[in-house]
């Protein structure tokens, strides 16, 4: 066949008209139909749990009318904006900085940002907030410090306050800021930075002027992506808020569920509230994100990302991974391994030396159980990743690029941003036990949650990834008779796939050490990691559990270690082929 | 009407037959019968709060040895954790609890059907006060709830003696209690206040130990008691006496009060009716309250249910360690645990 004719054959080419308006329609009505049906159920379930009056039958407002009416209601809101915003600020900031000069600067030492960031979501969330509270608390160092210095019987710092809380937030979630951001600033143009530079910007004016508006779009996405999670948290705001008595939303929500009999109805109502506010914040974000399109900064022409020369303020980018690696890793790290190494928790003292051993590490490691944990927790993660990712790019590239029902489609896989964990476990048990097919106290049913729950994050990933790519190079393709499927294959996966690439490993890692969900959905012969880790903890067994949780970490590390030499194998080649 | 009535009538008569014959089957058959029903389950699933480094792996060890072919899956965390896991599953009709046990356990399943009557062979022995007429639960281990102290930040002269030494202002923001909202936790402690001092008197005295701002530690009492081990703080108020004891043969700086009146409680074990391995959690229970099973709990330094096996710490118990203790019962459990929560909620949250 001549190749004139071969690409006559093509839709794209013969026949536009025809294309747009059945071929287009069906993927997206497939992706809208899978959607729906990850995303639609929960909502039902909350909206019957809160609508229903517990053991009896028929409708009741009650759980509504009760959260308004509580004064303390509107006390503990007051606590979660100022907690959600106040987080949200550092670990951006922290953050971002932290990204561009890794991503962008010559600095030295930068691959320490990288092992920082994924060995800190590699370590269980539980011993990071356990390390912080150890480290800040009333016998912590810090305080010890204190007493010693000046003869006080009091407290420095008062860890269980709401600047604990916002503290330990927002080191918290700094690395997830930090990967997500580099992401984005690995797509940016380095060309208009180096014309700033040559025009004579300083490092500082080219940073905020040209490197912190060109990636805005994406800094103001995740601002907003970070202060729901911040939102809907439960985690801090328990371990450290409430012996301080300081209440937030989630706080009551989570102290109503752990109740006998839990007030799931109250939750729900909670939840359905929370669902209300986070859809206007996204209405907003979405208006805001239409007409990004002039951030587009990865056009077909001359894209390269060049590094940026600090010159002799590169310390200073150094100082920042430093500081980072020290308190985002070392320090909860080194507590950690201090109270595994201890027969009971106890203060950091030189006295104490004597009595460590290394007696948890034995238990753990020789424990058959948890082997069994291990390859549980991996299969869970890395399928629910793998399923995310690939929904996600589908998904987000429908959605920017316009597609029929593509505004469906983003409001539907943006709906799972607004479930808390805890309620999307409720909301499946309740699922998978009036399903025939038996998915109760299976691995699957984790599984589906952590999709559900982590969709919007691979969301996020692909959407800003497919932003920056200019769609003049799709067009181009389309406009030498690329089909739509090969457009995608051919040009948008390679240039997305670091994003991809990152979006895997992050979802793998949260799936890895996520707790909420999968604490009400494991069962007997389904337990995760994260879950045995909980109970160990919550039943008083802190210092196995620091050792279960270092062991864990350094397996994560091992396997991420993994994933980077198969990665970057990759990655030369790729870059083989750009050359 | 009276046909509706003779009906009812009929209906409860046959019930209480039909209860009384599965109770008499259940006692009737002997450990080797309900060993071999239970090999043929090879397994069960017991929800349990206990702690598992401490008791729970022992008590498995000796078990699976003792009765080779069956396999106990445990699955943890805090009462209420897999209290709704059980609800959950039963209002599908897809149990896969076969036993648990916990100080306030036993209400919430009792409402929702799920406690099967029990007698076994081996409770016998056991007082009346840990056990239930009917067999719906049996208590394993007996607790008794104490205040802890870490003895490097309270020196001994310090110590409180009386419930009324908790007010002393030198511990305001250095007490803390857990937030398990049980007989086991705060509304316990609420509850054996109200008991023994009265209403009128109770309620004053909690409300000036509310100005002393304790912290709700949201874990369980061997947390709490990890953290006053740690010295975040001083005084732990309502702890398990049995695990100071633990804690202190390993070295930690910890020593429990025998302050009157202390909070008793008790594993009740229940035996979930409609579960998948009823044969074999039977096996268990039995084997927990036999003199094989109290010597594993004793050597755990807890306190078995089984009157002949004394614990180690002979102290622990109130009649040998200087102390009185007040057991709510499920009956008051149920009835009042809902205004101890409130009292909690208004005076301490």
């Amino acid at each position: 066949m001549s190749k004139a004719g071969d690409l006559a054959a093509r839709p794209g080419r013969l026949s536009p008209g025809w294309f747009n308006r059945a071929g287009r329609g069906l993927p997206s009505a497939v992706l809208i139909g899978v959607l729906a049906l990850l995303t639609v159920p929960p909502i039902v379930v909350l909206l019957d749990t809160s609508l229903s009056d517990e053991g009896a039958a028929g409708y009741t407002l009650r759980h509504f009318t009760g959260l308004f009416a509580d004064p303390r209601f509107y006390a503990s809101a007051w606590n979660s904006l100022l907690f959600s915003t106040l987080s949200t600020c550092l670990s951006i900031a922290f953050g971002g900085v932290l990204a561009w000069v890794v991503v962008r600067t010559d600095a030295p030492l930068r691959w320490l940002a990288y092992v920082t960031a994924v060995l800190s979501l590699g370590t269980p969330y539980v011993l990071h907030v356990a390390a912080w509270l150890f480290f800040l608390g009333r016998s912590g160092p810090i305080n010890e410090f204190y007493r010693n210095l000046t003869g006080e019987a009091g407290v420095l710092l008062n860890v269980f306050s709401l600047w604990g809380m916002v503290l330990i937030q927002g080191m918290l979630w700094s690395p997830l800021v930090f990967l997500l951001l580099s992401a984005t600033f690995q797509r940016s143009n380095a060309e208009m930075e180096e014309a700033a530079r040559m025009s004579g910007a300083s490092v500082a004016r080219t940073m905020w002027s040209i490197s912190m508006r060109l990636a805005w779009p994406a800094i103001t996405g995740m601002a907003l992506f970070v202060f729901i999670r911040n939102l809907e948290s439960f985690d801090v705001p328990v371990l450290v808020g409430s012996p301080g008595q300081v209440y937030l939303l989630t706080t009551d929500i989570y102290l109503s569920m752990t109740e006998m009999p839990p007030r799931m109805g109250h939750a729900s109502a909670f939840s359905l509230l929370l669902i209300a506010i986070l859809t206007v914040l996204l209405m907003f974000y979405n208006r805001f994100s239409a007409n990004a399109d002039r951030y587009a900064s990865v056009t077909g022409k001359g894209y390269r990302p060049r590094l940026f020369n600090l010159g002799r303020h590169r310390w200073l980018g150094t100082a920042v991974v430093l500081v980072n690696f020290l308190l985002v890793l070392a320090l909860p790290l080194l507590v950690s391994l201090w109270i595994a190494l201890s027969p009971y928790v106890q203060p950091m003292r030189l006295s104490a030396l004597k009595s460590l051993s290394l007696e948890n590490f034995a238990i753990v490691l020789t424990d058959p159980h948890y082997l069994q944990l291990g390859i549980n927790t991996v299969l869970v993660a890395a399928g629910a990743a793998t399923a995310a990712v690939v929904l996600a790019v589908l998904s987000a590239w429908l959605v920017v690029r316009r597609w029929p029902g593509g505004r469906v489609v983003e409001q539907l896989a943006a709906i799972p941003i607004v479930f808390p964990g805890i309620v999307v476990g409720v909301a499946l048990i309740i699922i998978a036990l009036n399903l025939p097919v038996p998915l109760y106290g299976s691995l699957t049913l984790i599984m589906l949650a952590f999709l559900i729950r982590f969709l919007p994050y691979g969301m996020r990933y692909a959407h800003t990834g497919i932003l920056q790519i200019h769609h003049e190079l799709e067009e181009a393709a389309a406009a030498s008779g690329a089909s739509q499927p090969r457009v995608l294959a051919s040009i948008v996966l390679p240039l997305l796939l670091p994003a991809l690439a990152s979006a895997w490993v992050f979802i793998f890692l949260l799936g890895a050490n996520e707790l909420s969900m999968s604490v009400l959905l494991a069962g007997a012969r389904s337990q995760v990691m994260a879950v045995a880790m909980f109970e160990r903890w919550s039943s008083g067994q802190s210092v196995e559990v620091f050792a279960l949780g270092l062991a864990w970490a350094a397996f994560m590390t091992l396997l991420m270690a993994l994933f980077y030499g198969a990665g970057r194998r990759f990655v030369s080649i790729d870059r083989g082929q750009q050359a | 009407m009276t046909q509706d009535t003779f009906r009812r009538w009929l209906g409860s008569g046959l019930a209480a037959a039909l209860l009384l014959a599965s109770a008499a089957a259940a006692s009737a058959q002997s450990e080797a019968e309900l060993y071999e029903a239970a090999k043929a389950e090879g397994s069960v699933n017991w929800y349990t709060g206990l702690v598992q480094n401490q008791v729970v792996r022992p008590i498995m060890a000796g078990f699976e040895a003792k009765y080779p072919g069956i396999t106990i899956n445990v699955t943890g965390g805090r009462d209420n954790d897999f209290l709704t896991k059980i609800l959950s599953e039963a209002k599908a009709g897809k149990l896969e609890a076969d036993m648990t046990d916990g100080p306030s356990v036993f209400g919430p399943l009792k409402d929702a059907g799920l406690a099967a009557a029990y007698h076994a062979e081996n409770a016998a022995g056991v007082p009346d006060q840990y056990k239930d007429a009917n067999g719906e639960w049996t208590a394993l281990i007996v607790y008794f709830l104490v205040p802890a102290i870490n003895t490097e930040l309270v020196k001994p002269e310090d110590e409180p003696k009386s419930l009324q030494d908790l007010l002393d202002p030198k511990w305001k923001g250095k007490i803390a209690w857990s937030g398990e909202m049980t007989v086991g936790g705060p509304p316990g402690f609420i509850a054996v206040v109200l008991s023994s001092m009265g209403e009128e008197k109770g309620m004053a005295y909690l409300r000036e130990l509310a100005k002393q701002e304790i912290a709700t530690i949201p874990s369980n009492p061997r947390v709490v008691l990890d953290q006053v081990i740690a010295g975040q703080y001083a005084i732990g108020l309502v702890t398990y006496n049995h695990h100071s004891v633990i804690s202190a043969g390993k070295g930690a700086p910890v020593k429990w009060l025998p302050i009157s009146p202390a909070i008793g409680a008790m594993a009740r074990s229940v035996l979930i009716a409609g579960g998948p391995h009823p044969n074999a959690a039977k096996l268990l229970i039995n084997y927990l309250l036999s003199p094989e099973g109290a010597e594993v709990i004793r050597e755990a330094n807890y306190i078995p249910a089984n009157p002949a096996i004394e614990p180690k710490e002979p102290k622990l118990k109130p009649e040998n360690g200087g102390f009185t203790a007040v057991a709510p019962t499920p009956e008051e459990e149920k009835q009042d645990l809902q205004k101890w929560i409130a009292v909690y909620k208004e005076l301490f949250q």
